[in-house]
């Protein structure tokens, strides 16, 4: 099941936002996408699922801060602090710090593939503190027009095994709770990099 | 594995912590002063916020004093630990202000998640906003004490709530206490506890949001004035349900799998599953019976029962009641260290000493403060040695009414 955000609620203006409020169909694009890139074949003891964002800003703008594997923290709103040696390359691995009051304390994440062409980036999670095992994601970015404007639509899926103590139905909502907030603050994150942009040259 | 953090900072009320409300006089309590002195204190709250001075409750004023000249003024006893223990970060905050209303002294505890700010901001600023309802409240008649109380309180979280999730908007820089290493403008996944206790002449208000808890220890017998809001107690879970949210066991029961537990201040984006209404126990207080109050973060209480809190905090006051009426100077090896770090807790420098207080009345009662934050202290290092994971924040209370 894709679950896609940015519908209605974003329209409710001056209402903060809500989980709660990240519910929408699956679009046909979508749908041809998530074919396409987000092959995964979960075993009889992994569940998989994906989520979609609409962002109303550029490709390579979303790109340029989810392609940066060493600085998960630029928008992921439970990661404190990350350590990554070395460049950016496949095979890369971050020592990610997350923020209190969740299931976890730390991570441990190789990057598998980093597509600045394709705009695909894969990581899998090696270690920590979670119950995420055998974790893998892939989240592509793609470039669509959002009220005549530039926009992106990025899709994140997973596939994790199921921990004991929970069905295939808790690991997906839990796990695509995780990703909705990751995506929003994303989305955020990137806006409020347009508006910026477009303000800048006034201040010179 | 993680640098334990030792070092206990803690206060007491003889340290020249906040303002000492001693407006003592002796005459008969009135019912009816309660409404006007709230009323009073309201005004004058305002007046303190423009002049930007500490505030102090010293009874300096016209209609104040008249009104606080009949009666007398119970003097706040108490002491606090906060420390940061195996946790990486410190998000725990405490708030102690005596006097925070005439004849009322406020506490709270406030542990944070996600990151530090709320549970900054809700220190810095729930008094204020308690004193701000509470003024407020007075006008509203025919409501009893009991009422009243849990109205101010309901609204005062309200109001905090709001404030949280307003000053984590991108218009407002981070706090200097943000540990974030990106500091993002805006913070919708932060949050914090809030268990809060207003001390006053007959009543014992304790309004709780969120896991950390306030105990009474009352004849011997450890009663919790506030009930843990965590997602599967069967009350709580309900209403999630009801409003539409989940709740998933991951480590323990939490929403969506993710906060462990189900009311705090903040945390917008778990809204309406998490909410910020607080539940709200209005005592009435039992002279003789009545010994102390202790509200901690569950750093102590996820390692320590409320049982063995009480019997820790009552051996404390007890060896130190013996010591005060031997006379025999206090020899303690806790010496706790004393909070002098912000700066507006400077001594009383200048202030008319207590007009109710001979000088051993004085002694007597840094002795008892002394005692509260040695068994804040004493709480917090069993936490500690029996391996609590997370920050501990302790506030101790002594309740026992003073000899005139």
């Amino acid at each position: 099941m894709v679950e896609v955000g940015g519908g209605a609620a974003e329209a409710a203006a001056g209402r903060r936002w809500r989980l709660a409020d990240e519910r929408c169909d699956l679009r046909a694009a979508e749908t041809e996408y998530v074919r396409r890139f987000h092959r995964h074949e979960p075993r009889d003891h992994q569940c998989s699922s994906a989520v979609a964002k609409h962002i109303k800003a550029p490709v390579h703008l979303v790109w340029s801060l989810v392609r940066r594997f060493d600085q998960p923290q630029l928008f992921k709103p439970f990661v404190s602090r990350c350590e990554m040696k070395g460049n950016i390359e496949i095979g890369s691995v971050r020592e990610v710090n997350v923020k209190s009051g969740l299931p976890a304390t730390r991570s441990t994440e190789r990057l598998e593939l980093l597509d600045d062409n394709e705009h695909i980036l894969s990581v899998r999670f090696v270690g920590g503190d979670h119950r995420l095992k055998n974790y893998s994601s892939i989240l592509t970015v793609h470039p669509e027009v959002i009220d005549g404007r530039p926009g992106t639509l990025v899709i994140e899926s997973f596939v994790v095994d199921v921990p004991e103590g929970n069905t295939k139905d808790e690991t997906c909502y839990f796990v695509e709770a995780l990703l909705k907030c990751n995506l929003k603050s994303l989305a955020e994150v990137s806006e409020r990099l347009v508006v910026k942009d477009q303000t800048e040259p006034l201040d010179r | 594995m993680a640098e334990i953090c030792c070092e206990v900072v803690a206060g007491s009320s003889s340290e020249g912590k906040g303002p000492e409300c001693d407006t003592g006089s002796r005459a008969a309590r009135r019912r009816r002063m309660e409404i006007r002195r709230l009323r009073v204190v309201a005004e004058r709250g305002a007046e303190e916020e423009t002049s930007g001075k500490r505030r102090r409750l010293d009874g300096g004023g016209g209609e104040a004093s008249t009104d606080e000249e009949d009666r007398e003024v119970e003097r706040a006893r108490y002491g606090f630990t906060s420390v940061c223990g195996r946790r990486r970060d410190m998000e725990d905050s405490v708030s102690a202000c005596p006097g925070f209303l005439p004849g009322h002294h406020f506490f709270g505890v406030f542990d944070g998640h996600g990151c530090s700010h709320v549970a900054t901001s809700c220190g810095q600023r729930m008094h204020e906003i308690v004193v701000d309802e509470a003024g407020a409240a007075a006008g509203s008649a025919g409501l009893d004490e009991e009422a009243r109380w849990r109205g101010v309180m309901e609204r005062s979280f309200a109001r905090m709530d709001a404030e949280a999730v307003a000053s984590s908007r991108g218009s407002v820089a981070p706090a200097p206490t943000c540990r974030c290493e990106m500091q993002l403008p805006k913070c919708d996944h932060v949050g914090s506890t809030a268990v809060v206790a207003v001390l006053g002449p007959r009543h014992v208000v304790v309004a709780n949001c969120g896991d950390s808890r306030a105990v009474l220890c009352r004849g011997g017998a450890a009663i919790p004035l506030s009930c843990d809001h965590k997602p599967d107690r069967p009350d709580e879970l309900e209403r999630i349900h009801a409003a539409g949210g989940r709740v998933i066991f991951w480590d323990g029961a939490r929403v969506f799998g993710m906060l462990a537990m189900s009311r705090a201040i903040g945390d917008s984006y778990l809204k309406p599953y998490v909410i910020c209404d607080p539940e709200v126990r209005v005592m009435e207080r039992k002279d003789g019976e009545d010994e102390f109050l202790i509200l901690a973060s569950d750093g102590l209480w996820d390692v320590v029962s409320n049982e063995v809190a009480c019997n820790v905090v009552r051996a404390c006051l007890r060896s130190s009641g013996r010591r005060e009426r031997n006379r025999s100077s206090p020899t303690s090896n806790l010496s706790p260290r004393q909070s002098s770090s912000s700066g507006d807790e400077a001594p009383n420098d200048g202030a008319p000493s207590a007009a109710a207080g001979s000088e051993s009345d004085e002694e007597s009662a840094a002795e008892e403060d002394k005692a509260c934050a040695e068994a804040a202290v004493l709480l917090t290092k069993l936490a500690l040695a029996r391996q609590t994971s997370d920050n501990v924040s302790v506030v101790v209370v002594n309740l026992r009414r003073r000899k005139l």
